[in-house]
């Protein structure tokens, strides 16, 4: 649930550096307004944050999108993408799914996540969280997916293990009831249709768009 | 959402430390199969396992696979053989002994615990069959397994059922003298033996335990030795009680892993869910060893002294990061040290470093005794009987679970050695000093007297 009634879905990239949260969340101050929901990354020395914001009074997202470009002092330029958010009432019924966690390790080469990606996607699976890092010459990929319950978990495991085979990759599937057991203090057991580590903030937010279930142009 | 460094440590600890859940236990009283002829008594005994294990496997499986943690052994634990016995002979209780093998084999199930005695303050009609049948039952079976409890806190030790036991395995030892006394490796001596244990050979349903029950056996060694490997390589200056954290949380980790597994193989059999039981139960691969652990932790030649301190730190840890983890720990819960199963003490056996008494009082400390151990096949019955009368007074006194798995390898002297395959490995055949030496003690019989509980310097 938003504050105000103007929605948008602000996203802002940058080479990392101390100021740039401080300075955005000035910017939407200036103009009275909330920030709904936010989440910050920085992979290889840059910086992007996704922002779900409410103003009180209209605006057009470009004007928005500047006055938050221009709420840069340092001198590094912000790239700064604004678009209105959908309405709830936009966004289909979620399909029940339970979260598992895909791994594939192996010997790095182009096409990796592409390759992955483009299996889920087949299967309408959507993509949650996804981190890939190269060390070295290996590759290491983690995606947090949610898998509805019409696919066998066993033969998407036959599936990926074959995949990572061709590729010289060892992958893996596994439910992330595993990860929370042994990582949490709290030990929560998720049933059909729930997964058992609800983020604090929703992860389906009402604003959130028609699911794109994986395809979100992961390429490597 | 969770944090990518949790799944990774998570990923490392599954794949490669090959952690794995070492058994899903499901304990089935057949106390309502009860029936005044054997062949009635056996059918519904068939009936019952099948009705209510046939899915154990196919469950374990599927479960084992969603979380990506293989189950590597599938087993049963029926209520006591003896009490179903009670009235009947010897020839019953073979053939309760093959009714359970083959429906264990029909429910694809590796062992099933139970053929057991409990007589740490007698033996009962029912019992004494069971005790007197245990030649031709793990003789003429596969997968049964046994149990006698001849001790315990409140009772004392039963020494006349311990020199029993004494020849009983000898008579097992000679039946299976062409498997170098394989029936022992299948039959367990107790005090104060759990009612909730998943392990075998130990695993019985005891008095108090639900109708249907799943218990969990998870491993370890392997994920414990890396892990306190891994500390090492990080540098700086770490002392014992750091390596002791590390190995809490490895258990707390190992544990959680067992618990999620066992409820939710529990909640698809639409039976209860037990315990979590925390041994670090080794087996023969290289590195699944307790015994590496103590290499770890500084002891070069296992049996040095410091490997009782070791034992004990070790075993403390374990329980320590087992008990945060979970509400639900029962069992042996303890660093086991069988030496056949445990290819870095049969190594230690073998150049000479680890004797019978430093394993006595290494299992002073830690669970469950002396486990797997082949002697020489002439130790006379009762110096096999004082060896077992020992161990229980470890457990009587300090108020543990205590346990004697001992095989006399016929034909075999010390030195020899032995392999008895698979997960139960192979070891030198142990010298037994001052054999013969405690005939007396042994026949005088009767009950050594419940120790006392206050005063315990």
């Amino acid at each position: 649930m938003t504050r105000f009634s103007h929605v948008f879905v602000l996203n802002v990239m940058s080479d990392d550096h101390p100021g740039i949260v401080a300075a955005v969340t000035a910017a939407v101050e200036s103009l009275g307004g909330n920030i709904d929901a936010c989440s910050q990354t920085v992979l290889g020395g840059y910086f992007t944050l996704i922002m779900i914001i409410s103003v009180p009074e209209a605006i057009l997202p470009e004007q928005l999108a500047e006055r938050v470009r221009s709420a840069e002092s340092s001198g590094a330029a912000y790239q700064v993408l604004v678009r209105p958010a959908l309405a709830p009432a936009g966004s289909p019924a979620a399909e029940p799914a339970e979260r598992f966690v895909i791994s594939a390790f192996g010997t790095d080469q182009p096409g990796i996540v592409r390759r992955f990606s483009q299996y889920l996607a087949g299967k309408d699976i959507n993509i949650v969280d996804l981190y890939g890092d190269r060390r070295g010459n290996e590759f290491v990929l983690i995606g947090q997916v949610e898998v509805p319950p019409r696919w066998d978990v066993r033969l998407m495991q036959a599936d990926l293990e074959q995949m990572g085979q061709d590729l010289g990759f060892t992958v893996k599937l596994q439910h992330e009831n595993i990860f929370v057991a042994t990582n949490q203090l709290r030990l929560q057991h998720g049933t059909a249709g729930e997964t058992a580590n609800p983020p604090t903030v929703p992860a389906n937010p009402p604003t959130r768009a028609p699911r794109e279930a994986g395809s979100g142009g992961f390429t490597a | 959402m969770l944090r990518t460094d949790e799944i990774l440590s998570t990923i490392h600890m599954l794949h490669a430390e090959h952690l794995d859940v070492r058994s899903v236990t499901l304990g089935l009283s057949l106390d309502d199969c009860a029936a005044p002829g054997i062949d009635h008594l056996t059918k519904k005994v068939r009936q019952k396992i099948v009705s209510r294990a046939s899915r154990l496997v196919e469950v374990c499986e599927r479960v084992g696979a969603k979380y990506g943690i293989p189950v590597i052994n599938k087993r049963l634990a029926i209520s006591p053989a003896a009490t179903l016995l009670a009235g009947h002979g010897q020839a019953a209780a073979l053939q309760l002994a093959k009714t359970l093998d083959a429906a264990a084999a029909e429910c694809r199930v590796d062992f099933v615990g139970g053929f057991t005695a409990l007589v740490h303050k007698g033996i009962a009609p029912g019992d004494a069959v069971v005790m007197e049948a245990l030649p031709e039952v793990l003789s003429q079976t596969r997968r049964v397994c046994a149990s006698v409890n001849v001790a315990s806190r409140k009772a004392g030790i039963n020494m006349d059922a311990v020199h029993r036991m004494g020849h009983v395995l000898l008579a097992v030892a000679a039946a299976t003298a062409r498997e170098r006394g394989f029936g022992c490796a299948k039959l367990v001596v107790f005090a104060n033996i759990p009612e909730d244990n998943p392990f075998m050979a130990g695993a019985y349903l005891g008095a108090g335990e639900p109708e249907a029950v799943v218990h969990i056996g998870v491993s370890g060694p392997g994920v414990v030795s890396s892990a306190l490997r891994r500390r090492l390589a990080m540098g700086g200056r770490l002392t014992l009680g750091d390596l002791a954290e590390e190995i809490k949380i490895t258990s707390f980790r190992v544990t959680r892993v067992g618990e999620l597994i066992g409820r939710e193989v529990a909640a698809e059999l639409g039976v209860a869910f037990g315990i979590v039981d925390l041994s670090l139960a080794p087996t023969p691969t290289v590195g699944d060893s307790v015994g590496e652990i103590l290499k770890t932790l500084g002891i070069a030649a296992i049996g040095a002294p410091g490997s009782t301190a070791a034992v004990a730190m070790l075993n403390d840890a374990v329980k320590k990061g087992g008990l945060f983890a979970s509400s639900s720990v029962g069992g042996l819960s303890g660093a086991f040290i069988p030496v056949s199963e445990d290819a870095a003490l049969a190594d230690a056996v073998g150049r000479g470093h680890l004797v019978l008494e430093k394993l006595e009082a290494m299992t002073s400390v830690c669970s469950v005794g002396l486990d797997m151990i082949a002697i020489p096949g002439d130790t006379p019955p009762e110096t096999i009987a004082a060896i077992i009368a020992d161990e229980m007074a470890i457990g009587v006194v300090n108020d543990k679970t205590t346990a004697v798995r001992l095989i006399p390898v016929p034909g075999a002297k010390a030195g020899d050695r032995v392999d008895f395959g698979g997960l139960f490995g192979a070891t030198p055949v142990m010298e037994v000093r001052n054999s013969g030496a405690s005939e007396a003690f042994v026949h005088f019989g009767g009950r050594i007297p419940a120790p006392i509980q206050s005063l315990r310097n």
